[in-house]
């Protein structure tokens, strides 16, 4: 196996008494969909964060594309590379679909105070490159038509799209999705799952997936990670998590009997 | 759309200066108020930017006038007299821009330590700010202390003010609309969302306050050279909140409707007059009504 291309080795974060990310190991290589599944609580979202600069691991180290993150700000991290989308959906209420996508490409700096003040050659240059790029993105996710709409106007499933749409628009290495079936019904989640497979392919990208929903889990990802009350309990292919003893206690809890 | 925007703020400009050499044949009262009204245009579009794009608020915008207001009087006071009538212009505008880069300047001396504050607290340390900077400039003998200062030679005129209203205009709308600028609204809708997407909250909110307080500063030098006083009672928090009021009105974020209500609220006091004991309760009324029916501003057209 060639050097992964995100690495976390025995990440820990305590909040005051709280253990919330205990000794997990996360290894993410190029071009892998992998999975981060736990019932609720068990930490997934703290890793997401950790991964993404939000939190700082208490002890620990996590590398990305063989360099240490640590200490390393969110806005930085996303420049470097990581992109991600939220459980409850942030987007920028106030802009436009279309805005929302170039404002994501704005993070490698596309343009400085003075090109925007004074408005020259290549400033036209770089907006319309912005718009061009943007515009072929949202083609790709058939949201072109709604450029100009509010972003949190459009219908929820849509919404999880833009959201990926602008997780991409930053050119991420590895993009990392938190409960995008959340409040998804059946067919939309299909549609989802289909998205996803074809994002990590037309895009040639790496996708850390937290998923509640076990059928676009499983159906989906390559290597599955399990987090409960903070532990990795298990790892392994969607088959092997399936019949993994741990994991169904983990879920379905244990008998009286048995503990 | 190629230098269109550019050709707007010519215009203006040439419109400005041009109407100011007519300003002779003006109502002297009407001048004042029109000048009046260019000033608090680019104290409310230059709040604006802090305020309402990128969703900071600001109570110190006063703090930032008088900093502006009283390097520009102290160095036309102290230059003025040694100079040519004909060099008076090149000084007020070499004043106008010292007040401004030194408001600037403190701009970011408060914007990089606050800006770790959200909401209400960073409300209140810009508050105390502005407190701040009024007492100084109250205790120090330099700038008149309670007195303040005196005998400025009332250089701003109709052109000045408006010409600078413009280039105001021109900078915060420029600085906003472009791919650039989205950072700043996205910092006001989401910080945590901006920053996952690449941007840098700190770095957008010390620009918002150094550009915002720069502006302030050129406003704080055209409004000594006009009222030809200044006294540090005129900066306290009740210019702050004026100032904000326009922002509020003219719909956050919304460069047009706060130029508007900024034209609206500096000829409002005027028209009352004529009841001045109930000026600012009629004033007060006006705005709590306003906050009833329209919450989100009295002006909600333009594109944010």
């Amino acid at each position: 196996m060639s050097a992964p291309l995100l690495e976390l080795d025995k990440v820990t974060i305590k909040f005051g008494g709280l253990t919330a990310v205990s000794e997990v190991d996360i290894r993410i290589g190029e071009g892998e969909l992998i999975g981060l599944i736990g019932p609720n609580g068990a930490g997934k979202t703290t890793a997401f964060n950790l991964i993404t600069g939000v939190y700082q691991p208490t002890s620990g180290k996590i590398h990305f594309r063989g360099k240490p993150t640590a200490g390393v700000k969110p806005h930085l991290l996303s420049l470097h590379g990581i992109s991600r989308t939220f459980q409850n959906i942030r987007l920028f209420s106030s802009m436009t679909v279309f805005d929302n996508v170039r404002t994501a490409m704005q993070g490698n700096r596309a343009q400085r105070v003075r090109d925007a003040l004074i408005r020259g050659k290549s400033f036209r240059e770089v907006e319309a490159r912005v718009e061009h790029e943007a515009m072929e993105l949202l083609k790709i996710f058939g949201l072109d038509e709604m450029r100009e709409t509010n972003g949190k106007s459009l219908p929820y499933g849509d919404q999880r799209r833009l959201e990926i749409v602008r997780a991409l628009a930053t050119k991420p290495k590895l993009l990392l999705l938190d409960e995008p079936a959340a409040g998804m019904n059946p067919t939309e989640k299909r549609e989802l799952m289909d998205l996803i497979r074809f994002v990590k392919d037309k895009f040639q990208i790496s996708v850390l997936l937290v998923e509640h929903d076990m059928k676009v889990v499983m159906g989906i990802c390559e290597r599955i990670n399990v987090l409960d009350y903070g532990k990795k309990i298990a790892e392994g292919t969607p088959d092997e998590i399936r019949s993994n003893p741990k994991v169904i206690a983990a879920y379905l809890g244990k008998d009286f009997d048995d503990a | 759309m190629r230098g269109r925007e550019k050709l707007f703020l010519l215009i203006a400009i040439v419109a400005a200066v041009g109407l100011s050499f007519a300003s002779g044949s003006f109502n002297r009262y009407y001048l004042g108020i029109a000048i009046d009204v260019g000033i608090n245009i680019i104290l409310a579009v230059s709040l604006n930017l802090i305020n309402g794009h990128t969703g900071q608020f600001s109570l110190g915008h006063a703090g930032f006038m008088a900093v502006g207001g009283y390097m520009a009087a102290k160095l036309t006071l102290v230059c003025g007299p040694m100079l040519p009538p004909a060099a008076q212009p090149f000084l007020f505008l070499g004043a106008l821009l010292l007040g401004g880069i030194v408001a600037a300047l403190a701009g970011l001396a408060v914007g990089v330590p606050s800006l770790r504050l959200r909401g209400d607290y960073l409300a209140i340390v810009t508050l105390g700010f502005g407190e701040i900077i009024r007492v100084i400039f109250q205790t120090s003998d330099f700038f008149g202390a309670a007195t303040g200062l005196v005998g400025i030679s009332k250089l701003t005129s109709f052109g000045w003010a408006w010409g600078f209203a413009a280039i105001t205009v021109y900078i915060v709308a420029s600085l906003v609309n472009s791919t650039y600028g989205r950072g700043f609204i996205a910092v006001h809708d989401d910080e945590i969302a901006a920053s996952a997407m690449g941007i840098n909250p700190v770095r957008y909110k010390v620009t918002a306050f150094v550009f915002g307080a720069f502006f302030a500063g050129i406003a704080g030098g055209l409004y000594a050279h006009h009222k030809a006083v200044l006294s540090p009672g005129g900066f306290d928090f009740l210019k702050s909140i004026e100032i904000v009021v326009m922002v509020i009105l003219g719909g956050m974020g919304r460069t047009a409707g706060v130029v508007l209500a900024a034209i609206i609220l500096t000829i409002l006091p005027e028209l009352l007059r004529g009841v001045s004991e109930y000026r600012m309760i009629i004033y007060s009324l006006l705005i709590i009504g306003l906050m009833l029916t329209r919450p989100q501003g009295l002006f909600t057209f333009g594109k944010k």
